[in-house]
């Protein structure tokens, strides 16, 4: 019982951290992103879309994932700025209006973020990682459409 | 078992919360209003290490980096050991690129002008407009800023790059998005931008109008640039195939800046709709060879590569490292040929070098050290018959290895 206690209260914890974080950011260091991007975190189908201001392709990405999470309540988006928080950032999703969990780059090397939230990745962007929510991840770079991230996710077949 | 998943990601999610570094400090005043209420910010903003070095007729080595809205010249005389205190460049701030693929440059007029480039952003998101300023005292003081081209829309004119010819005129290449703005505002489409050079005949106290050398460049990738054995620029970029392969062109320009010719250079067939950001280089042998390294995408493996360019293909194309090898620099001193790049093992990210005696035959492979902490792309460099490499690191500074 008291261990039932002891994991609802950590769960509240988590609801209102997490929902305190809904629109704001949180930097990310190499242990952080190793777990963000850990299969075993995601038990629904999750994007985590990484995306940096420069890039026009991670807009249009944004922006798809953006209208299929709002249509799908089962799915989950979190967004990944390879970059320090600025303005142009919190604008940027702001303007697509993003929803979900957002993370910037934090104080921790570049490079060893970036080998965390993915060993295979050499920094070309977008780079999008499916978790399908069973343990299976698909990473892809570049722009991508609806069917394809339905697929991506493990969900072409349940339309 | 659902459950338990739901658990375990929300036991995770706390103890991602938990573990995230104190709130940030704004490096920009205007990033204070976004930043203030946010929770949870590392204490991080954009570390902007991007430097070059290049050394004078003398042996004096010169480098280029940004501090604020100013660039700074420093100068050693022992090869890197020690630099003086800074020279401000630019009297005037204003703001400056200094990512690692849109670094400052310095190269050196045929009378001894110290030439020092950048990319100068606008207000608007991945606009910019290519700056120049000219050293007639050996870097003591600079004359203020240029812009370099003629067209002023706030648009990209970014990622320059410059190279002094054998005939002494100085070369200045870019990605310029005129075109794209243009088919955008006629709803036509357009791969993704152009490649625009302008040609100063006085030394780089003042430019040509600009030439367009190609259509359909990617949009952020660093352009190459070397002098071919006739004297004659040969600039390398990464272009936009049809219909979205990304691999690399090659130009020699004219005296005007117009191109010889656009070749395609690799042949690795990278489709994608991205943002690769990671540009080429290139260095040509005293026989003439072109010795290029780059990185692309080819059989669904993201790999640094070498090769050396000839019509319609690639000699002796290889990889460079391993699997996290990434920034691959050249340059040749007489016949040595040196390979820059750097690898992060898991825990730091690694210098390494390859060194061929024998036109690239052959490499003999070594390590030259390693960061913590950010760093810069590395930059070949040489003097006389030495190769050098200059590797400006968050924590330890700007260093120079000495290629053995």
């Amino acid at each position: 019982m008291k261990r039932l206690v002891r994991i609802s209260l950590l769960l509240a914890c988590v609801a209102s951290a997490a929902s305190a974080f809904a629109a704001a950011f949180v930097a990310l260091d190499r242990k952080s992103a190793r777990m963000l991007t850990d299969e075993a975190t995601h038990a629904v189908p999750t994007i985590v879309a990484l995306w940096s201001t420069d890039c026009p392709h991670c807009k249009k990405n944004l922006g798809l994932f953006a209208d299929m999470v709002k249509a799908d309540a089962g799915l989950r988006l979190i967004t990944v700025a390879v970059e320090p928080l600025s303005a142009e950032v919190a604008t940027s999703l702001d303007r697509i209006k993003v929803l979900g969990v957002r993370y910037v780059y934090g104080a921790d090397a570049p490079e060893a973020i970036a080998f965390a939230l993915d060993p295979k990745w050499c920094g070309e962007l977008p780079r999008t990682l499916f978790f399908d929510g069973h343990g299976n991840r698909i990473a892809i770079s570049g722009a991508v459409d609806r069917a394809s991230t339905r697929k991506s996710l493990g969900l072409a077949d349940k339309r | 078992m659902t459950h338990l998943r739901t658990l375990g990601a929300a036991v995770a999610l706390a103890i991602v919360l938990s573990s995230l570094p104190e709130p940030a400090s704004a490096a920009d005043p205007k990033d204070k209003a976004t930043m203030a209420g946010m929770t949870g910010m590392g204490k991080k903003v954009r570390v902007e290490l991007a430097s070059s070095a290049a050394f004078t007729k003398d042996g004096q080595l010169l480098a280029v980096a940004k501090q604020g809205d100013h660039l700074l010249l420093y100068r050693s005389s022992d090869q890197g050991a020690n630099w003086s205190p800074p020279v401000i460049i630019n009297a005037r701030p204003e703001a400056i690129s200094g990512d690692g693929e849109n670094r400052p440059k310095i190269t050196f007029a045929q009378d001894g002008a110290v030439l020092v480039s950048w990319t100068k952003p606008l207000g608007k998101p991945n606009t910019g407009e290519v700056r120049l300023a000219r050293s007639n005292d050996g870097g003591a003081r600079f004359s203020a800023p240029i812009t370099v081209h003629r067209d002023r829309q706030e648009i990209t004119h970014r990622f320059e790059t410059m190279v002094v010819g054998g005939d002494g005129r100085i070369y200045l290449a870019w990605i310029d998005k005129r075109d794209l703005e243009s088919a955008k505002a006629a709803k036509n489409p357009y791969r993704g931008g152009a490649i625009y050079a302008s040609v100063s005949d006085d030394g780089g106290r003042s430019f040509k109008p600009e030439t367009k050398v190609a259509d359909h460049s990617c949009e952020c990738c660093r352009i190459a640039a070397a002098v071919d054995t006739d004297g004659a620029p040969l600039i390398l970029w990464r272009h936009v195939f049809e219909p979205n392969e990304r691999d690399h062109a090659l130009a020699k320009l004219r005296a005007d800046g117009t191109p010889v010719g656009v070749e395609r250079a690799t042949f690795d067939r990278w489709k994608v709709d991205g943002c690769p950001h990671h540009g080429p280089a290139l260095a040509v042998a005293p026989d003439g060879t072109r010795h290029a390294v780059w990185f692309n995408l080819k059989d669904g493996e993201g790999r640094a590569f070498y090769g050396r360019l000839v019509a319609g293909g690639v000699e002796g194309q290889r990889f460079v490292g391993g699997e996290q090898a990434a920034r691959a620099d050249i340059a040749i001193a007489g016949q040595r040929i040196g390979i820059l790049w750097k690898e992060f093992d898991g825990e730091r990210t690694q210098l390494h070098a390859e060194i061929s005696e024998d036109g690239g035959v052959s490499f003999k492979r070594l390590a030259l050290g390693a960061a913590n902490g950010a760093s810069d792309h590395p930059r070949a460099i040489s003097f006389g018959k030495d190769l050098f490499a200059y590797w400006r690191t968050e924590f330890e500074g700007m260093r120079v290895f000495r290629l053995p």
